[in-house]
């Protein structure tokens, strides 16, 4: 008890909320001179080529009312999550099994990071003509561009295990089985919250851009139809919505993430 | 007193010995620990005492079995154990070797009574009756109010605390200590040593607690090894007749202590 009030003290010091204020104040400011910049380059260089912020605000209410933009987030979302949730599986699993493998790993480690050269969206014309204009192309992107970044922070995870808690739990009796669950995947919560939180836009934005080039509904898809009826307010608005979603999604990872890592010291002590 | 210290071996040590791998070429390292041997006895509570670097954590993590030996071999209960193949390694012994280590290394992420519930848990032996054992234990060494956090909010002898009492839980036969109470205060120190002392009491356990503190190493244990430089061997042996049961905070006082101090001090150098 007499040690939650001395936490309690430390963190709840007085100059906090006058910074919170602060730092709130300077985001709205940030907001105001973004929206003034972008009405400046609206009047400056004309509708078409820069649409103005309260058109571009108008328009999403409009596909709103539609029900154009929830068949857009519905479609979009679909392809992320499915993709999303291939990669992320393929990316958390491979380096525990490689974990097992040593030798296979070091064998096999310069392939994948040739692999890694491949530019992904270039793959997309030639799936295409694999896979057809279905989702399938789509997925397949994206779900290769969450894979990396999963793989790149879980392997890095892994390697940064403290052996000394594995020794700890192995003399404890452990299974290897319990040594994978309650010390390696625990420690590597963080690597995989920062994963996370890189693949998400990413699946996102490589969804869009497989909508330019396939699809039938989708954010993507709604951008690129605006850009061919050179409607450049309906592709602000796409890319406006593209933000939200992204922005949503980081919130909701972040909020998941700071209950998960709630133990992390450095959260507390260094949150601005 | 005098049953135990007349009890069967738990574990024999022989002829122990570790060097480890030179880094290039054919040049081979020198013998960290060389051709030690030593007997602990049921129930005994067993000091060992060198100078810092004489290679005491690679004894006591290759009696663990979490370090490979180079040569020799330990015998647990009657029954011969190897140690020089890696692949044949079982750390702990089937939980029959404990093992607090210098480091608390307790899970950051699991709270203080999680950590101390973990042996347990991993063992799937998690019942009504070894909870509320490990609850006793939990306050007896004054840690009531700490459950629910995580060890970064307490104190280093708090820690230090968790880290002996997650081993206690699950009672294995022998219980390895090195330097566990090292990094803490003076005041705490004894404090840990007093409790270590009035737990042991109560169980008799068998524990061979190193440590590079001549005082603490006379004011613990039944017996106590000091041990050489590199490479590593047992220098002396003494038997501690101060009787039982010990107050730590004026062992100084006490009929016996100085002259084992001092003859310690001599062969610690």
């Amino acid at each position: 008890m007499s040690t939650e009030d001395q936490i309690a003290d430390t963190v709840a010091e007085a100059p906090r909320v006058s910074r919170t204020a602060l730092i709130f104040g300077g985001r709205c400011l940030v907001v105001v001179a973004l929206l003034l910049a972008w009405e400046g380059c609206a009047r400056h260089f004309g509708m078409l080529f820069f649409a103005p912020p309260l058109a571009t605000f108008k328009r999403i209410v409009d596909i709103a009312a539609s029900g154009a933009l929830i068949t857009d987030l519905v479609a979009t979302l679909r392809v992320s999550a499915i993709g999303f949730a291939i990669g992320c599986a393929g990316g958390v699993l491979m380096p525990f099994v490689l974990r097992r493998l040593p030798r296979l790993t070091l064998a096999i480690e310069p392939y994948i990071q040739a692999s890694m050269g491949i530019p992904k969206y270039a793959l997309a014309p030639w799936l295409i003509l694999w896979f057809g204009i279905g989702d399938a192309p789509k997925l397949i992107v994206v779900s290769i561009m969450v894979f990396y970044v999963m793989f790149i922070q879980v392997f890095a995870g892994i390697r940064a295990v403290d052996q000394r808690l594995v020794n700890m739990a192995r003399i404890a009796g452990a299974s290897e089985m319990a040594i994978a669950r309650d010390i390696v995947w625990a420690s590597l919560m963080p690597y995989l919250f920062t994963g996370l939180k890189i693949a998400m836009p990413r699946a996102v934005s490589a969804t869009i851009v497989g909508e330019f080039l396939v699809a039938t509904a989708g954010i993507g898809y709604s951008i690129e139809h605006a850009r061919q009826l050179s409607d450049t307010v309906g592709v602000f608005a796409g890319i406006a919505v593209a933000i939200v979603l992204v922005l949503a999604i980081h919130l909701v990872v972040d909020a998941i993430e700071r209950r998960i890592l709630a133990w992390r010291p450095v959260d507390r002590d260094m949150e601005l | 007193m005098p049953v135990e210290m007349n009890g069967a071996p738990l574990l024999e040590v022989r002829g122990l010995g570790k060097r480890f791998r030179a880094r290039h070429g054919r040049e081979t390292s020198p013998w960290v620990i060389r051709d030690l041997s030593f007997t602990v006895r049921d129930g005994e509570f067993l000091t060992m005492i060198g100078p810092s670097g004489s290679g005491k954590s690679t004894l006591l993590n290759m009696i663990a079995q979490v370090d490979v030996a180079t040569s020799g071999e330990i015998v647990f209960d009657g029954a011969p154990v190897p140690m020089t193949d890696p692949k044949t390694l079982r750390p702990g012994l089937d939980r029959r070797i404990g093992y607090v280590t210098q480091d608390d290394n307790l899970l950051p992420w699991r709270t203080t009574m999680e950590n101390v519930l973990f042996p347990l848990k991993v063992q799937g032996r998690l019942t009504e009756a070894t909870r509320a054992h490990a609850e006793s234990l939990f306050r007896a060494v004054g840690l009531a109010g700490a459950e629910g956090h995580y060890p970064h909010e307490l104190s280093g002898g708090m820690r230090k605390r968790a880290a002996l009492i997650r081993t206690l839980v699950y009672d294995p036969p022998i219980i390895l200590m090195d330097e566990p109470f090292g990094a803490v205060d003076a005041q705490t120190r004894v404090q840990l040593q007093d409790d270590l002392l009035r737990l042991w009491a109560l169980g008799r356990k068998t524990i061979v607690f190193v440590t590079h503190d001549i005082t603490e190493a006379i004011a613990l244990g039944d017996r106590v090894l000091v041990l050489s430089k590199q490479p590593t061997r047992i220098a002396a042996e003494h038997a501690i007749p101060i009787p039982r049961p010990r107050n730590v905070r004026d062992i100084f006082a006490l009929e016996g202590f100085a002259p084992l101090y001092e003859k310690i001090r001599a062969q610690v150098q």
